[in-house]
C-alpha cells in the first residue's frame, strides 16, 4: 500500500516536471535575448532583428558564404559591363514569394528603389547610393546601371531583400509581417513571447528546408537561456557570448561552434566637445586603453584587439602591430594630455550600450583611463534612450557595438565622412573625406587597398573613434543540431539546411 | 488600519518575554551591519571596483574569502560597500517618505476638513498602485540609478507613513492634554512637535524598520531589473544582477550577495517585529 | 442604512481614486525622456523629420497635453484602448494575451501560501513557550524576506543540476497542455507563494493564541469540549478577517513579484509586457496595461472593504 502511494506520487511528479521531454522533435527552439524592433528588411538592421530575418525569411540578388564569399542568390549569374558601370543580373527560375506569386524582375527593381525611396528611410539607402537606373528588359532580367564604377555594389546587394512590389511605398506592413522568398515563412509574432516561423514548402532550392520550422523563443535572462539549453526546452543560442560558452562548454550534450565576427566594440568620442576636439587628446586616450587587457577582461580572452577594420577582412585590414597606438603607454598618454595643455583631472561622461559585455568594457576602460586622470562616469540607459542620446551626439564619449560590413567603403564613407549619416562624433577631416571619395570610384583591388590603408591610419590613433576589439562570436547548441554553420555577420541562414535528430 | 483607541503610550507592555531574546538577536545585527557598512573603507579587504583579471571568477579562498567576479573583483569588498550603498539608498528613502508622509498624515489629522480631504484622497491615489508598478514608472520617467530608486521607494512609501500617523494623531489631536495646550495658547507646530509625535514614535519605529527591510528588497529588484544602482558601484542587488550572468562558472557572487539581502532584510523586520510585538500586540492585526 | 452609507462614501472615494490613477498615468508616460517616436522608426539616422511629424500626427502627440487627455480618456470610458504602436493590434488584445500567465501564476501562488499557511499556523502556535519557538519565529521572518526572484535562480540552479532534461521555463496555455502548464509555474508560484505563507501562517499564529485567551474558549473546555477542534475552527474562522483585508496588499505584492520572477522564468506574462513597452515607449500600451492593472486593484481593495463591512457586524452597524 506504501510503496503503491510512494510509486504513484514518483510517476505523477515525473508526468509534472517531465512532460514534455518526449515532444515531438520539430520545429527547432532557438532562444534569443531580446525582442526584435521590427522585421521589415528595409528598415532594421539591429542585431535582434536581422538573426531573426537575414537569409532565413528574406534573400538577397547575391548572397555570403560562411566564409564571406560572394555567391549567387536570388540572381544565378551576373555580368559586369567593360567599364564596371552597368551590372546584368539574370534571376533564378522557381521563386516565388510566401504570399504567392512567381518573384521577377519587378520586384527586384522595385525592391532596390524601395531601398534608395527617401520616404522608406532606409539606413540601406547609402549601399546603393551609386544606382543611377535599373531597368527590366524581360521578367527574369535586371540591368543596373551606376553613374560610377562602385565596387562595394555586389556585397552590398547581399544585404538588401527582395521583397514583393507591392509594399513599395508601404513602410508598416512588412514591420509585423514579413514576406519574402527564404526557406522559411512567418507565422506569428507574439510580442515579447516569440516569433514563429514554418518551413516554405516552395523553396526553391529542392529538398530545404529540412526543419518543419523555427520558433524564435524571446529570453532576456542570460542564466535562463542557458538552462533552458542545458535541459533541451531550446535547441539552439545562437550568435552569443563568451561568458555563455564558457558556462556551456562543460554541459553534457551541449556543442559550441565559433567564428571572430565582423561586430567590433568601439568608443566613440563627441569631436565637438572639450578637450575631445583635441587630437593630441584623442591620441592620448589610444595611448591610455590597454586593449589586450580589455578583450581579456571583457571578452574573456575571446576576441583580438582590432583596428579600423575587422580582422576577417584579411585584404584590406591594416595589422594592429602596425597602429603605434596599439602599444599601451599610459607614460605617453599623459605626456600628449600635457601636450594638449589639458590638466588634469578631466572628467568626462560615457554613455554605454546596455549589454554585458559593453557594460563590462565601460568598467575596464573607466578604471584605464583614471590612470591617466581621465575619469569617467557611467552613463547606462536602456536601449532606446542610448539609441536616441548617440543619434543626436548627447555624449562625451560612448562605447558600443557595431556591425560591422564586408565592405570597407560602406561603413566607413556614413560613420566618418563629413555629414555622414552615422558620423554621430560630428568628425570633419576633408583629407579623409577625399581618400573616402577616391574609394569609391577606384575598382582595382591593389589601388583599394592603398586608399584604405591610408583610410586606417587616418582613423586609427587621433580618430573620432577608440577602436577596441572584436570578438569571437558562438552559437551552442544541442548535439542533435545538425548542419548548422555560424556566419561572422550573425545570419542564421544556415538554419535552412539544419536537421534536428533525437 | 484603523486606529487604536487610546494613544499606544496608554497601553500596557506584553507580559510576554522570550521575544526579547529575537529582539536583542536582531538589534545587534543590525547595530553590526550598519557599523560594516559605516567602517567599509577600513575593513574590506580590497579595493570594491579593483579589477584583477588574473584572479576572475575565483572561489572563494583565504585570499578572497567569498571569491572574485567576472573583472577579478573581490565578492567580500564589494558585499561590504554594497552593504554601504543598499542600506543609505533603502534609509535615505525610508526616511524622505517618513518625513513627507508624516507631515501630510499630521497636517491631515490636525487641520481636518478640506485639507485632509485632498492629502488624504491624493495619498489614496499613489496607495492605489502597486509597489513596483509605481517604482518602474518612476524609474521610467527619472531614469535608472541609485537617487531615482531611492526617489521611486520616497514616493511609494509615502502614503503608507501618511496614513499611519494621520490615525494616531486624530486620536491624540482630540485627547485632553492637546485640548488643553491648544487652549492655553501652544502654537500648532509645538504641539504637533512636543505632544504629538512623541506619542508616536513607538509606532513610527516599528513602520520605519519593517519598511527598511522591504525597502532593501524593493532595490535589489529593481536593480535586479537593471534599473537600479549603476555600474560601478556596487549594491547587493546590483552584485546578483550580475553575477546571475555567472552562475555556471562561479555561482558564489550570486549566491552570496543574495544571502547579504536575507540578512539585512531579515534583520531589519526581525527588529520591526518584535518591536512591535514587545510594545502592543495588538497592533499585529494590521 | 448605515451600510448603504458607508458604501456611498465609498464609490465615491473609488471615482476620485480612478480619476487621480488615469491623470497620474498619462502625465508619467508623457514625462519619460526619450521621443516614443524616433524609437518607434527604429532610431536609424535616416528617420526623416516629416516621417516623425507624420506619425506624431497619427498618435495625436502634436496636440496640446490637456487635448490628449480627454481624447484618451474619452476613448477609455467607451472602452477603446487604442492601438498598440508597435504591432497596430488593439491594446486590450495584447494585454488579454499576457494577462492569463499572470494571474494564474498569482493565483497558484496565492493557493499555496493559503494551503501551506494553515498548518504551518497551527505548528507555530502549538510551539508557544516551547524550544524551538524562537526559531521558528526567525525562520518564519526569514520566509517574509527572502527576494522570490533569488530563490527563483537558486531553485533553477538546483534543479538543473539535480534533473537535467526537466523543462520549467515559459509557458503553455493550460487548454493545451494542462500538465505542462503547472510543471512550468509550479516553481515561480513556489518562489512567489513564501512570503504571503509566511505572512498568514504569522497572522494565523497570533490569531490562534489571542483565541485561547478569550472566555469563551475556556468555558467550552471546562465544559469537557475538544478544546482543539473549537480552538481551530474558532481561530481560522477570525484568521479569515485579516486576511481577507490583506488580500489587496497581497496582489499588490504578487503582482511586483511576479513582474521579476517572470522575467527569471520566461514567463511571458504583464510584467514581460509593462518592461517591454516601457523599453519602446509603447505609450498605449503602457497607459492602458499599468491603468487596467491598477484600477483592478482599486476595485478589489473596494470589494474587500465591501465584504469587510458585511462580515464584521461591528463595522456594519
Amino acid at each position: 500500500m506504501d510503496s503503491l502511494r510512494k510509486s504513484f506520487i514518483a510517476s505523477s511528479t515525473a508526468l509534472a516536471f517531465g512532460l514534455s521531454v518526449a515532444a515531438h522533435a520539430a520545429p527547432l527552439e532557438v532562444a534569443v535575448d531580446s525582442s526584435p524592433s521590427g522585421l521589415d528588411p528595409h528598415i532594421v538592421t539591429a542585431f535582434s532583428s536581422f538573426q531573426i530575418i537575414d537569409g532565413t525569411i528574406y534573400e538577397g540578388l547575391t548572397a555570403l558564404d560562411p566564409d564571406l564569399n560572394i555567391v549567387p542568390g536570388l540572381a544565378s549569374a551576373w555580368e559586369i559591363s567593360e567599364d564596371k558601370k552597368t551590372y546584368t543580373f539574370t534571376l533564378r527560375e522557381g521563386v516565388t514569394f510566401h504570399s504567392g506569386g512567381a518573384m521577377t524582375s519587378a520586384d527586384v527593381a522595385a525592391s532596390l528603389k524601395r531601398v534608395m525611396d527617401e520616404a522608406t528611410g532606409s539606413p540601406l539607402a547609402s549601399r546603393l547610393a551609386a544606382i543611377d537606373t535599373i531597368e527590366t528588359p524581360d521578367d527574369k532580367t535586371v540591368v543596373v546601371k551606376l553613374t560610377a564604377p562602385s565596387a562595394p555594389l555586389l556585397s552590398s546587394l547581399t544585404t538588401i531583400a527582395i521583397v514583393p512590389a507591392k509594399y513599395a511605398g508601404d513602410t508598416e506592413t512588412l514591420q509585423r509581417a514579413p514576406d519574402g522568398t527564404g526557406a522559411f515563412k512567418f507565422v506569428e509574432w507574439q510580442p515579447n513571447v516569440a516569433i514563429r516561423l514554418e518551413a516554405n514548402d516552395g523553396y526553391w532550392q529542392d529538398g530545404l528546408p529540412k526543419l518543419e520550422g523555427v520558433n524564435f523563443n524571446i529570453v532576456p535572462e542570460a542564466a535562463t537561456r542557458q538552462v533552458g539549453l542545458t535541459s533541451g526546452q531550446y535547441h539552439m543560442l545562437p550568435n552569443t557570448d563568451a561568458v555563455t560558452a564558457l558556462q556551456m562548454q562543460s554541459q553534457p550534450n551541449i556543442k559550441l561552434q565559433d567564428t571572430l565576427e565582423l561586430a567590433y566594440s568601439l568608443t566613440g568620442l563627441n569631436v565637438t566637445r572639450p578637450p575631445l576636439d583635441n587630437a593630441k587628446v584623442r591620441e592620448a586616450l589610444n595611448y591610455a586603453i590597454n586593449r589586450d587587457d580589455l578583450v581579456q577582461a571583457a571578452l574573456f580572452g575571446a576576441g583580438v584587439p582590432g583596428g579600423p577594420l575587422s580582422p576577417a577582412l584579411k585584404g584590406f585590414a591594416t595589422p594592429t602591430n602596425e597602429l603605434a597606438c596599439f602599444t599601451p603607454d599610459p607614460e605617453k598618454a599623459k605626456a600628449l594630455l600635457a601636450e594638449a595643455g589639458v590638466t588634469t583631472p578631466v572628467e568626462l561622461e560615457l554613455l554605454v550600450l546596455p549589454r554585458d559585455d559593453t557594460k563590462a568594457m565601460a568598467q575596464v576602460i573607466q578604471q584605464q583611463l583614471a590612470a591617466i586622470g581621465v575619469n569617467l562616469t557611467l552613463d547606462i540607459p536602456e536601449i532606446g534612450q542610448f539609441v536616441q542620446d548617440w543619434r543626436n551626439s548627447e555624449f562625451d564619449m560612448f562605447v558600443s557595438l557595431n556591425s560591422g560590413t564586408i565592405e570597407p567603403d560602406d561603413y566607413f564613407y556614413r560613420t566618418f565622412r563629413t555629414g555622414g549619416s552615422t558620423n554621430v562624433f560630428k568628425y570633419s577631416n576633408p583629407e579623409l573625406d577625399a581618400l573616402l571619395d577616391a574609394g569609391r570610384e577606384e575598382t582595382a583591388v591593389e589601388g583599394r587597398r592603398d586608399i584604405y590603408k591610408k583610410v586606417q591610419a587616418t582613423l586609427a590613433c587621433d580618430g573620432p573613434v577608440l577602436f577596441l576589439a572584436y570578438g569571437q562570436l558562438y552559437t551552442a547548441m544541442r548535439e542533435a543540431v545538425e548542419g548548422y554553420q555560424i556566419y561572422p555577420n550573425r545570419s542564421l541562414g544556415s538554419l535552412k539546411s539544419v536537421t534536428l535528430g533525437n | 488600519m484603523s486606529a487604536p483607541a487610546s494613544p499606544p503610550q496608554a497601553q500596557a507592555r506584553s507580559k510576554r518575554r522570550p521575544l526579547l531574546s529575537l529582539y536583542s538577536v536582531a538589534l545587534t545585527m543590525i547595530v553590526i551591519l550598519v557599523l560594516v557598512a559605516l567602517a567599509a573603507p577600513l575593513i574590506a579587504p580590497y579595493d570594491p571596483l579593483g579589477q584583477d583579471i588574473l584572479q576572475r571568477l575565483k572561489g572563494p579562498s583565504s585570499a578572497h574569502w567569498l571569491g572574485t567576479d567576472q573583472l577579478g573583483r573581490d565578492v567580500l569588498s564589494r558585499i561590504i560597500y554594497g552593504l554601504r550603498s543598499s542600506l543609505s539608498i533603502s534609509a535615505s528613502a525610508v526616511f524622505v517618505a517618513f518625513l513627507g508622509g508624516s507631515v501630510l498624515g499630521l497636517l491631515a489629522a490636525y487641520y481636518r476638513g478640506w485639507t485632509e480631504r485632498i492629502i488624504m484622497r491624493l495619498m489614496d491615489v499613489l496607495f492605489a498602485f502597486p509597489v513596483m508598478l509605481l517604482a518602474i514608472g518612476v524609474i521610467a520617467v527619472m531614469g535608472p540609478g541609485a537617487v531615482p530608486t531611492a526617489a521611486a521607494i520616497a514616493i511609494v512609501y509615502t502614503p503608507i507613513f501618511a496614513r499611519l500617523l494621520r490615525g494616531p494623531a486624530l486620536v491624540v489631536a482630540e485627547s485632553d492634554f492637546v485640548l488643553s495646550a491648544r487652549s492655553i495658547g501652544a502654537s500648532d507646530l509645538r504641539i504637533i512637535l512636543h505632544h504629538i509625535l512623541p506619542n508616536l514614535v513607538s509606532v513610527i519605529l516599528v513602520q520605519f524598520s519593517l519598511l527598511l527591510s522591504s525597502a532593501i528588497l524593493v532595490e535589489a529588484s529593481l536593480s535586479f531589473l537593471g534599473l537600479g544602482t549603476q555600474p560601478p558601484t556596487p549594491s547587493l542587488g546590483m552584485m546578483l544582477s550580475e553575477g546571475r550572468n555567472f552562475l555556471f562558472l562561479a555561482p558564489w557572487a550570486a549566491i552570496f550577495s543574495g544571502v547579504a539581502i536575507l540578512i539585512v532584510a531579515f534583520a531589519l523586520n526581525l527588529f520591526g517585529d518584535a518591536l512591535r510585538d514587545d510594545l502592543d500586540p495588538r497592533l499585529r492585526q494590521s | 442604512m448605515v451600510f448603504l452609507r458607508r458604501l456611498r462614501g465609498r464609490l465615491i472615494d473609488l471615482a476620485f481614486v480612478i480619476a487621480g490613477v488615469s491623470v497620474l498615468v498619462f502625465g508619467f508616460i508623457r514625462m519619460i525622456p526619450g521621443d516614443a517616436v524616433a524609437i518607434m522608426l527604429g532610431a536609424n539616422a535616416e528617420v526623416t523629420p516629416e516621417r516623425i511629424a507624420a506619425v506624431r500626427t497619427r498618435l495625436g502627440l502634436d496636440l496640446p497635453i490637456h487635448e490628449q487627455y480627454v481624447a484618451w480618456l474619452s476613448d477609455v470610458l467607451r472602452g477603446d484602448f487604442g492601438v498598440s504602436i508597435w504591432t497596430g493590434k488593439p491594446v486590450i488584445d495584447e494585454i488579454a494575451a499576457h494577462v492569463w500567465p499572470t494571474l494564474q501564476l498569482t493565483l497558484l501562488a496565492l493557493a499555496t501560501a493559503v494551503i501551506l499557511a494553515i498548518p504551518l499556523g497551527i505548528l507555530m502556535a502549538r510551539l508557544r513557550g516551547r524550544r524551538g519557538e524562537a526559531l521558528v519565529q526567525a525562520g518564519s521572518v526569514v520566509g517574509l524576506t527572502v527576494p522570490p526572484f533569488w530563490l527563483g535562480i537558486i531553485m533553477i540552479l538546483t534543479l538543473s543540476a539535480v534533473a537535467p532534461g526537466v523543462q520549467m521555463l515559459g509557458y503553455v496555455p493550460f487548454s493545451q497542455d494542462p500538465l505542462g502548464n503547472l510543471a512550468r509555474l509550479i516553481l515561480p508560484a513556489i518562489a512567489l507563494s513564501l512570503p504571503i505563507m509566511a505572512n498568514l501562517a504569522r497572522l494565523l499564529r497570533s490569531t490562534l493564541l489571542e483565541a485561547m485567551q478569550q472566555d469563551y474558549i475556556r468555558t467550552a473546555r471546562a465544559k469537557g469540549v475538544p478544546a482543539r477542534r473549537v480552538l481551530y475552527r474558532h481561530a481560522l474562522r477570525n484568521a479569515l478577517i485579516p486576511f481577507i483585508t490583506s488580500v489587496g496588499i497581497m496582489a499588490g505584492y504578487l503582482l511586483g513579484g511576479a513582474i521579476v520572477i517572470e522575467q527569471v522564468f520566461a514567463i511571458p506574462g504583464l510584467g514581460r509586457l509593462i518592461l517591454g513597452a516601457i523599453a519602446e515607449r509603447n505609450y498605449p500600451l503602457i497607459q492602458a496595461t499599468i491603468l487596467l492593472v491598477t484600477c483592478s486593484f482599486v476595485f478589489v481593495n473596494f470589494a474587500v472593504d465591501v465584504v469587510y463591512a458585511l462580515i464584521d457586524p461591528r463595522i456594519s452597524e
